[in-house]
């Protein structure tokens, strides 16, 4: 096994310069609508619905914007295959299919990560000036990109986008919208599941309290929840990023 | 150079393709591929550039494993599909993007083969026809340096000044380090090109002969009449009479053009084997 035939720098380089000259659109507008989107819902939509405050939050629509803009972006990750012409230039570049992979997880999820979290910080820099000159004195609380919050979203996003990567590597077309199908349709059998497994706990006398949960305690206590919660974090992004360059592999034209 | 031993492949849901093909390739020629449609030779490219994997069987070109598509095959091999994708970048970009991947890319010689096929390098891809499309694919290909060329119905679409631009750069591009193969339906623009012929039929090679010795073997005569069959490997209707396929028996050199011998090879398959193998 030569090390050369998966991995060489300078021949990764020359595809993550390859892959962000050709994704460069895409990534361009994919920006400027999350940043219209952001002014129109974040900035105008929040203000008219409730403009009896006084200090706003921006946290959730970076939590929600950059979900939804880098799974979007994690589905066009592998566009070249989504047609046999275009699988037959892709798989025939002479770069490993290890570093096809690589190049397309960096851009989708650390590059995202960092380009979208500067154009968020830059958002909220520019949005004060602009929601005071038009409504008057209200504030926007200022946005931490290395704040507590913002490196949960960060951990999130990094273990969820591994779906859409295998999505796109093995689905044909409409990644995002065949992948949202199936995830819903998961949620729903898991959710059908846990109803008939829990449903007797939940219907006996139990307390509940704002953020607590004497049911819920519990089971987030119990050793079987321990161990889905340590699949979630630590098995569920490799798994997936195993599969999409297993995927990747095999792909013929 | 490329070896293909005992492959089986299928498409899901439909009949084999291949059972047990073989065939051996070795380097300083321009194989031309011929075969009626459906008879596999779209998919035999597809195999050798690691595009499809056999369900049997290897495939190794240059020593490597055809499926593992490793970088070091990948740049040694480059495939003008009859179909094909191109980005919507200038020619300058595509050649600025993608040339750095192959370390032998000689862009005197890049820049020689646009001019002769009258492509300027600021020009949009996106605003070429598919001819020239296909002219800038080849001239790019051949100027990667890569060992093998596979071009799948490679004129197709090209213009007449274009088809012997094409049959020029091909017969300068040869050495022996290198090797063609060129699939085609259009037997008469690979006339004194492709040699030797490979001819596939139902999954098998049935025939495989160089030029040299196909005029040595097989003589085509033009005439009115036929007396009985004797001696008759195959014949066709033309107008005016027929066109005969006979053993060479007077031992000279003859010319026999491409299509007659496609024909007598598909519809005189076991006669034919009897004349070569004599």
């Amino acid at each position: 096994m030569e090390l050369k035939n998966y991995f060489v720098a300078s021949r990764f380089w020359l595809l993550l310069k390859l892959e962000l000259f050709r994704s460069r659109r895409a990534i361009g507008m994919m920006l400027v609508i999350t940043l219209g989107m952001l002014i129109l819902f974040g900035l105008l939509l929040d203000i008219i619905v409730s403009d009896i405050r006084l200090v706003y939050d921006h946290h959730e629509n970076y939590a929600a914007s950059m979900m939804i803009g880098g799974f979007i972006l994690s589905s066009l990750a592998f566009m070249d295959l989504s047609s046999s012409l275009r699988r037959s230039n892709y798989l025939t570049l002479p770069a490993s299919t290890f570093e096809k992979f690589l190049s397309m997880w960096l851009l989708t999820s650390v590059g995202w990560v960092m380009l979208y979290t500067l154009v968020f910080w830059l958002y909220t820099v520019i949005v004060n000036p602009i929601a005071a000159l038009l409504f008057g004195p209200i504030t926007f609380q200022p946005f931490e990109p290395f704040g507590e919050y913002s490196v949960t979203v960060i951990q999130y996003y990094f273990v969820l986008q591994g779906i859409f990567l295998v999505a796109a590597a093995h689905f044909k077309g409409y990644v995002f919208a065949k992948t949202i199908f199936v995830l819903v349709l998961f949620t729903l059998i898991i959710g059908i599941v846990s109803y008939f497994l829990m449903r007797d706990s939940f219907l006996v006398d139990h307390e509940c309290t704002a953020g607590h949960c004497e049911i819920l305690d519990s089971i987030e206590a119990h050793t079987g929840w321990q161990i889905v919660k340590f699949l979630f974090w630590w098995t569920l992004a490799p798994l997936c990023w195993i599969v999409t360059y297993l995927g990747l592999k095999e792909k013929e034209v | 150079m490329i070896t293909i031993d005992k492959i089986a492949f299928s498409y899901p849901e439909k009949r084999d393709v291949f059972d047990s093909l073989d065939l051996s390739l070795s380097g300083g020629n321009i194989y031309g591929l011929l075969g009626k449609n459906g008879a596999g030779k779209s998919t035999l490219l597809k195999l050798i550039a690691g595009l499809l994997f056999p369900a049997k069987g290897n495939i190794e070109v240059l020593g490597f494993k055809a499926k593992q598509r490793y970088p070091d095959f990948l740049r040694e091999i480059f495939i003008v599909n009859e179909e094909f994708f191109l980005p919507s970048s200038s020619l300058r970009e595509y050649q600025m993007l993608y040339s750095r991947f192959y370390p032998r890319f000689n862009e005197i010689l890049f820049d020689e083969y646009l001019r002769g096929f009258g492509l300027d390098k600021n020009q949009k891809l996106s605003t070429l026809s598919y001819g020239q499309k296909k002219n800038f694919l080849l001239s790019f290909g051949l100027a990667t340096d890569c060992k093998v060329m596979i071009l799948d119905e490679p004129t197709n679409g090209l213009d007449i000044p274009s088809k012997s631009q094409f049959r020029k750069i091909v017969a300068n591009a040869i050495d022996e380090n290198r090797t063609f193969i060129i699939s085609t339906h259009q037997a008469r623009d690979m006339e004194n090109l492709i040699d030797p012929i490979i001819i596939l039929d139902e999954g098998q090679v049935v025939f495989f002969e160089h030029y040299e010795t196909i005029s040595k073997k097989l003589t085509v005569s033009k005439e009115k009449e036929i007396d009985g069959k004797k001696n008759i490997v195959y014949a066709e209707p033309t107008f005016g009479g027929y066109t005969v396929v006979r053993p060479n028996d007077a031992g000279g050199e003859t010319n026999i053009n491409l299509e007659i011998l496609f024909n007598a090879v598909i519809h005189s398959r076991e006669k034919i084997k009897e004349v070569f193998s004599a």
